[in-house]
């Protein structure tokens, strides 16, 4: 092992991430966003280990009923209570935003990463390829294609976004790919004869994790906010409650002039997808080495 | 002559992507799609009924068969009949893409009109308190899903509890006020979901424009800032700029109205790609797959040009992709 | 002795960060006079370009700002002057070339038009006139066929042809005083060497003063007649070149003299190398900003800044407690 360019390489990754900590620490938004989240993943926890919103589906008083001690937020169409739903569908945004963005990031991130090593060959024509196919597919057709031949697998919405939410990761890290491998610490890795998925994965993809963490974030506020669009049409959420399936169930309560179920989706849902949006760009510019100080 | 060459070019170096395209949404929909058999062959049926059947469906030939069948499909631009109202693919098309053009052009100009004004106007005070309230602004917008200003205009402008100025749902275009009359809410839901994302994008075109070499020089000779602004900064910005909007149209002439369509039942092309999905009407399917990779090609070439309008680096002749 | 042409007083520019505000030019005093040629060198990041952005009213403003001083040219006060005027100023009294000649110009238009622009902002002239004046000043600067050249875009020129571009755009509305912010850096030697000739040669046609940022001591010695030696903000010596060379005051100055290379062939992309680092602009010492690097640093030198004074009989001025 090369170890003086272990070492160089370490240096660069810590005093970058120390730069954009310390960055990241004056951003008063950015702080107080990621606060939020961090709100919202305690609640979505809660529902997990059964602390709260276990009632989510029981009905448990009249249609309609206003806001009381007893229904904080009142209760739908068929007297479920729409403050428990509405926590526990938290728990499933944070299901489906974890799944898509790990699964999106690390697709893109192994793909990128082969393409940019590889670049101007072959594989590098086929992964480019394979990213303009998938964005040439309508994403709503190819969710119900994949829904489809997966005869209605609940799982079919969390891979049709995996299948188009990791290509803009790895364009991103095939860029940065291509960057890097001319460094000198590729260089030495090379010359000491480590293998090439090795030094890919090893020695190169480490250096483009502040990518891969923004990119994380983004695809996470993009599930969230295509899972709503595609429980309403309903190719979504197969199982348990979503805010894109109560906002759906809503549609008949607005027009006859009860809007909780709405309102108390919608906010919750917007308040998550701002706070992450904040956050995802307070961790931008703080990784941003342009301004990093 | 030279730009039609290059487009021919252009358009033979679109074929893998219609390939890939057309064989991922083959595979998906049709070979490892639902087996249809049973859904047509009556009660009790003997042997030879089912075999017939899957003859009738294709089931019993090769896959290769199939798909080089799907293919010359796309060549003859001849998908068949619909399914379930066995209305000619191609006439459900002509009939259903007016109306979603209708329904989705005044939402995507005026999104990137403004979206492109309010960029310009944050750029120009950038770092200040304008910008700070634009680009905030955008970011509230940016986290409202689709669905939900949906309803909200909905609620607000049409429902007896709002201003109930506009009709609930529906579409009709016999007239001038009853296209306004239906089209406004659907408009200002698109244009209030897409102008954040639109003034984002499009003022960080114009502030790197901005702070670009050449528009230094222009100022340290003495160049008005109205002539800067022209020649510098918009004419060098055009490029991503025509690039969003163009690399946009295949989606709203597709399937980018699907949402809007369905919610409020008009009859465009989104709508009956959205029929098509939940009843599973294969050819249907097929055309609108087909069609969006053929203009996402068309779409490419077309920004290519562009570029070559625009920028005189990019030359028709040396590169092809 | 006749008025300078330019005379700039007590010039602080400063830039607000997120970090704080950093002094990026922190009280610099230097005139030039008409037809003179004045070096101004320093290492990387000391606040040369910034003090020849803010002779045009350039600096990027937020984050900087002329915090205070005067410049004077031509007995006219720049400091403070609003947008439209800093324009009639900018282009036809005082110029300004740029390091970097691949980016300089506007890409998406011919280099003519770029020309004309900037000819017909300061002269009443016609089109045809300012393209007639735009091909003569491109044969002036040695471009082959500039006729031809004129209908050109940016991306079909080689570096070298861009920075004569550049130097021909500037010449062409006859300015006093010409700000040539290490025009051939970015150039190879030979294209160096050539675009220097051409440049010092029109400046003595044109009767201009110029003042020429480099990194390279060997250019100062070649072309001009005073140098300004900046560190960390400030000017620390000032004198005549021949004087400059001959008896270096400052032991900044000696360090970078020291470090010449004998082989005047050799091109040297950044100044000589001297022991240590400059000190944090946040952070600034009390006394003297080179002492940790000084090799002659006594105690006192710690306590407080030394000011710029003149030091010999020649012409010379020089901010340290322990010159040579
Ligand atoms: N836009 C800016 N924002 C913040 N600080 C700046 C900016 N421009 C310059 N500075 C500060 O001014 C200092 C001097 O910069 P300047 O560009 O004048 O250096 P220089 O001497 O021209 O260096 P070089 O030889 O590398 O061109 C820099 O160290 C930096 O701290
Ligand atoms: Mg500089």
């Amino acid at each position: 092992m090369n170890a003086a360019a272990e070492a160089m390489q370490r240096r660069h990754g810590d005093s970058l991430w120390n730069k954009a900590w310390r960055k990241f620490r004056h951003d008063r938004v950015g702080v107080v966003a990621l606060l939020v989240v961090c709100a919202y993943a305690i609640v979505a926890l809660g529902v997990v280990l059964g602390w709260w919103a276990t009632g989510w589906a029981d009905i448990s008083g009249p249609k309609w009923a206003p806001l009381s001690s007893e229904h904080w937020l009142g209760t739908n169409i068929i007297g479920q209570d729409i403050f428990s739903r509405a926590v526990y569908s938290t728990r499933t945004a944070f299901e489906v935003g974890l799944i898509v963005a790990l699964g999106a990031t690390f697709i893109g991130a192994v793909l990128g990463a082969i393409a940019g090593f590889f670049s101007a060959t072959w594989i590098d024509e086929a992964v480019i390829w394979l990213m303009g196919v998938l964005d040439s597919v309508p994403f709503i057709l190819l969710v119900a294609a994949i829904a489809y031949s997966l005869q209605d697998s609940p799982w079919a919405m969390h891979i049709a976004m995996i299948a188009t939410f990791w290509i803009g990761t790895a364009r991103l890290v095939r860029g940065e790919v291509i960057k890097l491998k001319g460094q000198e610490f590729v260089e030495s890795a090379h010359a000491i004869g480590l293998g090439r998925m090795t030094i890919i994965f090893r020695h190169i993809l480490p250096n483009t994790f502040h990518v891969l963490l923004v990119q994380a974030t983004l695809s996470f506020v993009a599930a969230i906010k295509s899972e709503v669009i595609l429980s309403f049409l309903g190719l979504g959420v197969k199982d348990g409650m979503s805010w894109g399936l109560m906002i759906s169930e809503s549609t008949f309560e607005v027009l006859a002039g009860y809007f909780n179920n709405f309102i108390a989706a919608s906010v919750l849902m917007f308040g998550l997808v701002m706070a992450f949006n904040m956050f995802s760009d307070a961790l931008q510019d703080a990784l941003d080495p342009r301004t990093v100080k | 002559m030279e730009v039609l060459l290059y487009s021919l070019r252009k358009l033979l170096a679109g074929i893998p992507l219609v390939l890939g395209v057309t064989l991922i949404s083959f595979l998906l929909i049709v070979y490892f799609g639902p087996d249809k058999t049973y859904e047509l062959v009556g009660k009790n049926p003997t042997a030879e009924q089912i075999a017939e059947v899957r003859s009738q469906l294709g089931y019993d030939r090769p896959f290769v068969t199939r798909y080089m069948e799907y293919l010359r499909e796309i060549v003859t631009l001849d998908f068949g009949s619909s399914e379930s109202t066995d209305e000619k693919v191609s006439s459900i098309l002509a009939r259903t893409i007016p109306v979603s053009l209708l329904l989705a052009l005044p939402g995507f100009i005026l999104g990137n009109a403004l979206g492109v004004l309010l960029a310009l106007v944050a750029a120009y005070f950038r770092g200040g308190l304008v910008d700070k309230l634009i680009m905030g602004s955008a970011a509230v917008g940016m986290s409202v899903s689709y669905l939900i200003a949906i309803i909200g205009f909905q609620i607000l402008l049409s429902s007896a509890d709002g201003l109930d100025l506009f009709p609930v749902r529906g579409w009709d275009t016999s007239t001038p006020l009853a296209y306004i009359q239906h089209v406004t809410v659907p408009t200002l839901a698109t244009v209030f979901v897409a102008l954040g994302y639109n003034t984002r994008f499009y003022r960080a075109v114009i502030v790197e424009e901005m702070t670009r070499d050449h528009v230094r020089t222009a100022r340290a000779f003495g160049i008005p800032p109205a002539k800067i602004f022209y020649r510098n900064i918009l004419k060098n910005s055009m490029v991503p700029i025509v690039t969003r909007v163009v690399f946009s149209i295949p989606l709203i002439v597709i399937s980018g109205s699907l949402l809007l369509e369905s919610y409020f039942g008009i009859p465009g092309i989104g709508k009956v790609s959205y029929d098509a999905i939940i009843t599973g009407d294969q050819p249907v399917l097929k055309a609108v797959v087909a069609l969006t990779a053929i203009l996402f090609v068309v779409a490419q070439l077309l920004t290519d040009i562009c570029y070559r309008l625009v920028d005189p680096r990019v030359s028709l002749g040396a590169s092809t992709r | 002795m006749p008025a300078p042409l330019l005379e700039v007083n007590n010039l602080v520019v400063e830039f607000s960060t997120d970090a704080g505000v950093v002094r990026a030019v922190d009280d610099v005093s230097f005139s030039v006079a008409a037809g003179e040629t004045v070096g101004l060198v320093g290492e990387s990041g000391c606040g040369k370009t910034v003090t020849g952005l803010a002779l045009l009213g350039l600096v990027p403003t937020p984050p900087g700002r002329l915090a205070s001083g005067s410049i004077r040219l031509d007995g006219q006060e720049l400091a403070g002057l609003d947008d439209s005027s800093w324009r009639s100023v900018r282009g036809r009294k005082v110029a300004m070339i740029f390091q970097e000649p691949m980016t300089a110009l506007n890409p998406v238009f011919r280099i003519g038009n770029q020309m004309i622009d900037v000819l017909r902002q300061h002269q009443r002239i016609t089109r045809r006139q300012a393209r007639a004046a735009a091909i003569e000043m491109l044969a002036k600067v040695g471009i082959p066929a500039p006729d031809k050249r004129i209908q050109e875009y940016p991306h079909q020129l080689s570096g070298g042809m861009r920075q004569r571009v550049m130097i021909a755009m500037a010449l062409s509305c006859s300015p006093r005083l010409l700000v040539a912010d290490e025009p051939t850096t970015a150039l190879d030697v030979t294209t160096q060497a050539q675009v220097l000739e051409q440049m010092v040669r029109l400046q003595q046609e044109f009767g201009m003063s110029m003042i020429l940022i480099t990194h390279d001591m060997g250019v100062v010695a070649q072309s001009c007649s005073k140098a300004m030696v900046m560190y960390s903000g400030r000017v620390v010596e000032q004198a005549p070149v021949t004087e400059l060379f001959a008896r270096p005051r400052h032991p900044y100055t000696g360090g970078l003299l020291a470090s010449i290379p004998r082989i005047r062939e050799q091109r040297i992309p950044e100044l000589p190398v001297i022991e240590g680092t400059v000190p944090d602009p946040l952070n600034l010492p009390e006394g003297c900003r080179f002492a940790d690097r000084c090799n002659k640093v006594r105690d006192y030198c710690r306590l407080a800044q030394p000011e710029l004074k003149p030091i010999g009989r020649a012409d010379s001025k020089v901010a340290c407690y322990v010159p040579d």
